[in-house]
């Protein structure tokens, strides 16, 4: 009698969610199996890679992260057409850092310019982050989601106290919503119990567990991402059965390792290869937690990240 | 239902029906079948028709077969003779009077296209808006689905003067709700009078003046129906859904003024059917039995200015207070300041003088929402350092209030008074104790203040179990000596009510998961006599959680078939438990040490742990830092047990819970006790002695061995031998 291997008996699936409009729709999720456990299940629907663009010049960059987009930092429109051009973005996240009230605290119409101006530049799908303070998000979200109608834009973060209006703004004008806890499953589930019972139907929730980078919390997150899936695949918990987003560049980029200088720390190795490793070491570790889509930022640390998946999906 | 009522509105919508089928026979002659008809820019053609039937109607042909349905569905005449129930018959002559409606405002569109401004706001001088578009209804509709606007008050006519519809107008706008009026009373419409009186009219200020006309009311029917299409995702002609999806999410109602005509009977018939009652400051009959809508349906001859408050009342609607109303800064962050002798200003209570707290329950005509009132002197007829009596009663009314919330809203005080800067609050009931710095009273804060501090904070945080809170504040010394008395004689039957409360009378305990985020496998599941483990939770604040956050960590538990009474294990718990856990643990014990107990999250006030040469069981408490008679410390036996573990031979408990009956009762209970920290036994004597009378070992606290008497096993059961501790001789604990 030959060696069998054990295999898990899963009793739930993914839901499959479609991304963007109709001229440019991604799905995700559909997967039946952990991640790329493909010898006991499918995943239809291989992780997807969004690239992030501020809508104002980042400061305190490291030259690293800087370099490739040196020459379109200024306009998001520019940085967004040369992730999808020359990068092969699949898709664009454009981080609305500039409203928070604590840095330029730039007006939702400057908000609502700079998405509209980068969803005419791409014919990809498009995530639309806020700076994460709740009066202000609900604000600039909400004037986006009414004025981007039809976009089928992916708008987060969507929390507990900014569910009702981003939930309800997103069933008017057909948004799907990243669905944000603080790394807690039952609040997770709590957060999409909540978006269902205010009626946003199923195909448009994505859920965003928070994400700690490589050094910094990765473990905790990693663990509740693990658990999220054994729920949602094993323990036939319904309201679990989401895509999972990781929104992991700025985690990763912003920690003392990812700028430290050659000069400033000699023994971290090579400054330009540093924090494309720590973002695609990052990358790679939610991608085995069970990230459907990840949101990064160097081409180089996302061409070793597509490699690793290309080669786990066999393909 | 009244009859007078459901004849008038059977009678109102025949007359309304043939209205509309002459309307459409003098259509269809001037443009024929083919001429498009609509409302203005909308997907949802007209949208009632649209909703209830599934069909669209888009050309004037289309009109003869909708025609077909409401004749079938409009009723006879209502008979003298005839005694059968009127419900259905009503709500179906509502339902056609909406139908025929649509048709006559369709056709209306046909033959003024400038009949209405189909804006925003008024414009050119013309006041009648007309149907919403699609962008008004997705704009707007947000702010009912996100509960910014709750629903709206569709007002039929006018009342008396200017000012009341000033003032009615104003009213309802403070509780956020859309005002959508339509129809007249002796030529004067409610719509008009507001113009009139200066007030802006529009979308924008959610004055809407629909038309001049009872048929406009039709609009405020679309809107809620289009509502349910738009944000429900309701597929048209799934006429149950919709008409369930305002019924449970939009907080609307009819509000006619004036005399009350057939048609507008009908109107209100077809409102009940989208769960939408009727208040009216006419003597009309009134239909009181709940049914289709969620309490009333009618309810009728209530003064102007009781209107707005019964309304809210009838229809269900919650109160919200965005901002607590008081002149200095509100938050938690204020909860641990400390007001200092030398900062002192004025002092309540704390042994000084009498000072006493006291949540209570009242009839819904007996409290007046927002109500603050107080007797006897305020902080501006004292002086610095001046010393006042003090009683606070919250009185609350609501449908969902139940006596057992009382304690727990009480209790709230400490907290909210306590985040108020320049307010310290400690103790509660007849101990509590309030001083009031000079930087607060500077400020202008007030003792009256506190009463706007609690109902502010009730609605925000405690509004989903009741409906209105007023507060009454008495400073004068016989007053509150009256208020002591009564609440004292309240606080020893709300005790007695506790000690009442046993696992074998309640059949739904309650889960708590609020540890899941660092013990994913933890599950507590309270009973009235296995109070929460960590001290925070008991059976009934579980219960007052879950009805305030219905998907919260707190969920009811029917604890099903007895598995094992004397261990207390249930089908229910165990089932809840299975999936709770994500399938770790299947069963557990709620009264044993020794068979599968329940699990510990580590948040566990004490741990009891087995002691197998003393026969019995030790527990020690988190603040007790030395060793104990097991071999641990508190922190080892903790990381020990901790994490949701069953682990035989421990088990996580409350300091409360050591003195309840079933405490490890399935192992002998309290005889079992032979060791417990000195101080904590000292903490809980006066509870110890009780419960050593009640197993009848009234000297077993004496027997109970401390850290003082030794800290290993050999130590301690000298003395337990000495004493004749009753665990010595009790069964074998491992068998």
């Amino acid at each position: 009698m030959g060696f069998e291997i054990p295999k898990i008996s899963y009793n739930g699936a993914i839901k499959e969610i479609p991304l963007g409009k109709e001229s440019n729709r991604i799905t995700v999720g559909g997967e039946t199996c952990y991640p790329f456990h493909l010898f006991e299940g499918n995943m239809p629907l291989p992780p997807k890679i969004a690239m992030e663009v501020y809508d104002a010049t980042p400061e305190e960059w490291p030259q690293a992260a800087l370099a490739p987009f040196a020459d379109v930092v200024h306009d998001p429109a520019a940085w967004a057409q040369k992730c999808v051009a020359s990068y092969g973005a699949e898709m664009i996240a454009l981080q609305l850092a500039s409203t928070d009230p604590n840095a330029q605290n730039t007006t939702a119409e400057q908000a609502v310019e700079a998405t509209k101006k980068v969803a005419a530049a791409i014919e990809v799908p498009l995530i639309v982050w806020g700076c994460g303070n709740v009066e202000k998000d609900t604000e600039v979200l909400k004037r986006i989601a009414e004025e981007c109608a039809g976009e089928n834009l992916i708008l987060g973060p969507v929390e507990e106290d900014t569910h009702k209006a981003l939930g309800a703004a997103a069933i008017a004008y057909q948004h799907t919503i990243a669905a944000s806890t603080p790394i807690d499953i039952n609040l997770a589930k709590q957060l999409n119990i909540l978006l269902g019972n205010l009626g946003v139907p199923d195909e448009r929730i994505i859920v965003d567990p928070t994400v700690g980078g490589l050094g910094y919390g990765l473990e905790y997150c990693y663990s509740v991402m693990e658990r999220d899936r054994m729920a949602a695949l094993t323990q036939e918990d319904e309201r679990l059965q989401f895509p999972i987003l990781c929104n992991l560049a700025k985690e990763v980029w912003k920690v003392k390792e990812a700028k430290l200088s050659d000069e400033e720390a000699p023994l971290l190795g090579d400054s330009t290869k540093r924090g494309v490793l720590l973002e695609a070491m990052t990358a790679l570790l939610f991608l085995l937690a069970g990230g459907d889509i990840l949101i990064m930022r160097h081409p180089d640390a996302i061409q070793l990240v597509k490699g690793f998946i290309n080669d786990l999906m066999g393909s | 239902m009244s009859k007078i009522i459901c004849s008038a509105a059977i009678r109102g919508a025949h007359k309304i029906m043939e209205r509309a089928e002459a309307k459409y026979e003098e259509a269809m002659g001037k443009w024929g079948p083919d001429q498009e008809i609509g409302f203005p820019n909308t997907a949802y053609y007209l949208p009632v028709i649209y909703g209830m039937l599934g069909v669209p109607v888009k050309k004037l042909g289309d009109v003869k077969d909708v025609l077909d349905r409401c004749r079938s569905l409009l009723p006879d005449m209502v008979d003298e003779h005839v005694w059968l129930p009127y419900l259905a018959p009503a709500l179906e002559a509502g339902m056609a009077t909406f139908f025929a409606e649509e048709i006559i405002e369709a056709i209306r569109y046909l033959e003024s296209p400038d009949f209405y401004t189909k804006t925003e706001d008024p414009s050119n001088g013309n006041l009648w808006l007309g149907a919403a578009d699609d962008v008004i209804l997705r704009k707007r509709g947000v702010e009912f689905v996100d509960g910014t606007a709750p629903g709206f008050a569709a007002v039929l006519g006018a009342p008396p003067t200017e000012e009341i519809a000033v003032q009615l107008a104003q009213e309802l706008q403070e509780k956020n709700l859309y005002v959508f009026m339509s129809a007249d009373h002796e030529g004067r419409s409610m719509s008009e009078m507001l113009v009139k009186a200066g007030v802006q009219v529009g979308w924008g200020t959610r004055l809407v003046s629909f038309g001049p006309e009872y048929t406009a009311t039709v609009f405020a029917a679309g809107f809620a129906t289009r509502a349910a299409m738009s944000f429900g995702g309701v597929k048209p002609g799934d006429f149950k859904s919709i008409l369930f999806y305002n019924k449970d999410r939009i907080f609307a109602f009819a509000m006619p003024l004036g005399t009350v005509t057939d048609e507008w009977y009908a109107n209100a018939a077809g409102a009940i059917n989208w769960g939408f009652p009727t208040i009216s400051d006419t003597p009309i009959p009134e239909v009181l039995p709940t049914g289709i809508c969620t309490y009333e349906h009618v309810v009728s001859n209530v003064p102007h200015d009781q209107l707005v408050a019964r309304a809210i009342e009838v229809r269900g609607l919650k109160v919200t207070v965005a901002k607590v109303p008081i002149p200095v800064s509100y938050g938690p962050a204020f909860e641990g300041e400390r007001v200092r002798k030398d900062d002192l200003f004025l002092e309540c209570g704390g042994g000084k003088t009498r000072a006493v707290e006291w949540a209570t329950t009242k009839d819904m005509d007996e409290v007046e929402d927002g109500k603050i009132e107080l007797f006897g002197p305020d902080v501006d007829d004292v002086g610095e350092g001046a010393r006042l009596p003090l009683a606070i009663v919250a009185e609350f009314a609501g449908r969902k209030m139940q006596d057992d919330f009382e304690p727990i809203l009480e209790r709230q005080i400490h907290h909210f008074v306590n985040y108020a800067q320049g307010l310290m609050h400690i103790g509660q009931r007849d101990i509590a104790w309030i001083r009031m710095a000079k930087a607060g009273a500077s400020k202008g804060l007030k003792l009256k203040h506190i009463g706007d501090i609690l109902h502010a904070k009730f609605h925000q945080d405690f509004g989903a179990i009741f409906d209105k809170v007023q507060v009454k504040l008495y400073t004068e010394e016989d007053k509150v000596k009256e208020i002591l008395e009564k609440a004292t004689e309240v606080y020893h039957q709300r005790d007695a009510r506790i000690e009442g409360l046993t696992d074998e009378t309640i059949d739904t305990y309650y889960s708590c998961t609020l540890c899941q985020s660092f013990a994913p496998n933890h599950v507590c599941i309270i009973s009235p006599e296995r109070t929460g483990l960590c001290g925070a939770y008991n059976w009934m604040d579980c219960k007052a959680s879950y009805e305030i956050n219905p998907t919260g960590p707190n969920q009811p538990v029917e604890k099903g078939e007895t598995i094992d009474a004397k261990l207390g294990q249930w089908k229910g718990c165990n089932e809840f438990l299975y999936k709770a856990s994500r399938q770790a643990l299947d069963h557990y014990n709620f009264y044993s040490i020794v068979h599968d107990p329940m699990t510990t999250c580590g948040c566990c006030e004490c741990i009891a742990a087995i002691l197998p040469l003393c026969n019995g069981v030790m527990t020690v408490d988190r603040d007790y830092t030395g060793m104990t008679p097991c071999g641990m410390k508190f922190t080892t036996l903790a990381g020990t047990i901790g994490g949701g573990m069953s682990v035989p031979g421990f088990v996580g408990h409350g300091k409360y819970n050591l003195t309840q009956r079933k405490w490890i009762v399935g192992d002998g209970g309290i005889k079992r006790l032979v060791w417990m920290p000195k101080r904590f036994k000292e903490e809980a004597a006066e509870r110890l002695k009780k419960m050593a009378e009640e197993v009848g070992i009234p000297d077993l606290p004496d027997m109970i061995a401390d850290e003082t008497v030794g800290t290993t096993e050999e130590e301690i059961l000298a003395f337990l031998e000495e004493k004749g501790h009753p665990a010595l001789t009790m069964d074998p604990l491992l068998e």
